[in-house]
């Protein structure tokens, strides 16, 4: 349990954020405090599809279960947040 | 008395270089501050400054120029063109001041360097007219937004902002620093006097000036387009520096220099200028876009006079046109949003009108742009004005200190530009910015953006209380949109008769 901080770049955002979220959090969870900060903001929300989260510029997304402690990433490292149909 | 012509005997009272006999001549130059580059003393004294100008000519010139600007400014004070100016040009001008009249004060020292330790006569003479000129300037700058200040406390930021760790005045700290007040007097020549004065300056100063016509502010035009009459004599400093080195097989050196302050220019004025021009400015007293200005002042201007110097157009020359379309708006669109955290009030310009002037301008925009704005414009037409405020910070670039924007909506671009240096993770917002870090990583690495000081815990609380005051903007000062959101009036009433 520790404050990490990763960077969202979400998408069909104008800019990257910061976004504290915990080493416990599953992506799920790191999607979703990434969309509080541009869903209904400057982006439209997309009920139909689901949040995924990938570092930036991979191919692959990271597991919807995977907590940040086991995905590798490092503090302040980008993220891109990406609606998808699963 | 009959005078003999200035020309007769102007190059012997330039001619100031003599042998030094109680100290060396390194001693007397050191090439930190001056910058010969081993250019041997003579070859220096060719330089030959384009713009020429004796100290009597420069206290009959300035006089009649500060009298104009002067008595301008007190024929128009009773005309009152304050009370009834559309507030996005108010917050022009607080954002102008703020963020100019103190860099102009640090000119001053960058003038007085080369005025010392130039090898090169020329320069040193034209440098003691540019130390003036800068102290004309920030006087200029201070004075004139001073009258203002019982008016309104964003007024006193024209003398406050640079003291301050606003974010903006971060970034333009940053800026000057690097290319003023750490560099050797030939490098701050090219990159201060070429690269900003004579590429980047004549956008804020007369693109500005001629919407400033336009909107009726006469004092501010006569102002900065005085200011620039100065500019253009001292910005040509750089120029025969240039041609030396390039000559003396050091183009190089000349080209990394250009394409560091030149990308470096580009960046501050995408987020001072750009949304100045496209959204500040009342869209009847727009000249031209920002893109516009842009392409006469620096893609035709600038362009030639790089290349007539014998240097190439900088590597990333196609990434900088391409931007010219996207990045402003982004930085208008982040300035607007984090809005409390400026000392103006951005003015979001954004009517139906303007989204249609900005679609003729930029093919595109309501695609991309206008998409985070249509959510921006229901919230307000839903009353939900929290969400129109920012609940946590954007990345700033470890080079410009502004925010990393991209394209939005249907051209999702939006990248980060990371690098790893000493075990530490930076942030850029282009590959130029971080190709700038990577000239000299050493010069940079210690810096620490606003991000990173509020990750390190520097900002308490850690919170947008804490961040304001970190940044000194006190209540009287904290940005508001420009017209307290009426401009949302319009979308208010379109929803209000589609529904009936």
């Amino acid at each position: 349990m520790a404050a990490f901080p990763i960077i969202s770049n979400f998408q069909y955002d104008f800019v990257l954020q910061l976004v504290p979220v915990d080493t416990e959090n599953t992506m799920d969870e790191v999607a979703a405090a990434a969309a509080h900060h541009s869903i209904g903001r400057r982006v439209a929300a997309q009920p139909d599809k689901v949040l995924r989260v990938r570092k930036q510029g991979a191919d692959d997304f990271f597991p919807r279960d995977m907590k940040v402690a086991d995905s590798g990433l490092e503090a302040t490292e980008t993220i891109d947040i990406i609606f998808a149909d699963e | 008395m009959a005078m003999i012509e200035r020309t007769e005997w102007y190059d012997l009272l330039r001619a100031t270089n003599w042998t030094p006999k109680y100290v060396t001549e390194d001693e007397l130059f050191p090439e930190e501050m001056s910058g010969h580059r081993d250019i041997p003393i003579e070859d220096w004294e060719t330089y030959d400054e384009p713009y020429k100008v004796t100290y009597p000519e420069y206290v009959e010139t300035q006089r009649e120029k500060d009298a104009g600007a002067y008595s301008v400014k007190a024929a128009l004070a009773r005309d009152k063109f304050l009370d009834r100016a559309d507030p996005g040009w108010i917050s022009i001008l607080q954002a102008h001041y703020g963020a100019l009249a103190l860099a102009e004060y640090g000119a001053i020292v960058g003038e007085a360097r080369m005025a010392r330790f130039s090898k090169a006569p020329g320069n040193r003479n034209m440098a003691t007219f540019g130390m003036m000129d800068e102290t004309r300037h920030a006087q200029l700058q201070l004075f004139f937004p001073h009258a203002n200040c019982k008016l309104d406390r964003k007024w006193d930021w024209a003398q406050k902002a640079l003291h301050t760790n606003e974010w903006a005045a971060l970034a333009g700290r940053h800026f000057f620093e690097d290319i003023i007040h750490s560099r050797d007097a030939i490098s701050m020549g090219i990159m201060l006097t070429f690269a900003f004065e004579t590429g980047f300056t004549n956008m804020q100063f007369l693109g500005l000036a001629a919407d400033a016509a336009e909107a009726g502010d006469h004092t501010f035009s006569s102002l900065i387009s005085s200011i620039q009459t100065d500019e253009s004599r001292h910005a040509q400093q750089g120029g025969p520096m240039v041609k030396l080195l390039v000559e003396k097989g050091k183009k190089a050196d000349a080209q990394r220099l250009i394409d560091i302050a030149f990308w470096r220019s580009w960046k501050l004025f995408s987020v001072l200028t750009g949304p100045m021009m496209d959204y500040y400015t009342p869209m009847e007293y727009r000249s031209q876009s920002f893109k516009e200005f842009m392409e006469e002042w620096i893609v035709g201007q600038f362009e030639r006079s790089i290349l007539d110097l014998g240097l190439d157009k900088p590597w990333y020359w196609d990434e900088f046109l391409r931007s010219l379309d996207e990045t402003h708006h982004g930085m208008h669109l982040g300035v607007w949003y984090w809005r409390p955290t400026v000392w103006w009030n951005p003015r979001a310009g954004v009517n139906p009108d303007e989204r249609e002037w900005l679609e003729e301008k930029y093919p595109g925009w309501n695609d991309t742009f206008g998409k985070c704005w249509d959510v921006i414009i229901d919230n307000l037409v839903n009353d939900k004005v929290e969400l129109t405020l920012p609940e946590t910070l954007p990345l700033v670039c470890n080079m410009s200190n502004i925010p990393i924007v991209g394209a939005p909506g249907n051209g999702w671009n939006v990248k980060d530009y990371p690098l790893k240096y000493k075990d530490r993770l930076y942030h850029f917002g282009s590959e130029p910015d971080r190709w700038c870090f990577e000239q000299e990583p050493e010069r940079y690495a210690d810096h620490l953006s606003f991000v990173d000081r509020f990750l390190a815990g520097m900002i308490e609380p850690a919170d947008l209380s804490g961040a304001l005051k970190y940044m000194g903007l006190a209540p009287g000062e904290i940005g508001e949109d420009a017209y307290g959101l009426a401009w949302a009036d319009i979308y208010k009433e379109m929803a209000h008769k589609k529904v009936s």
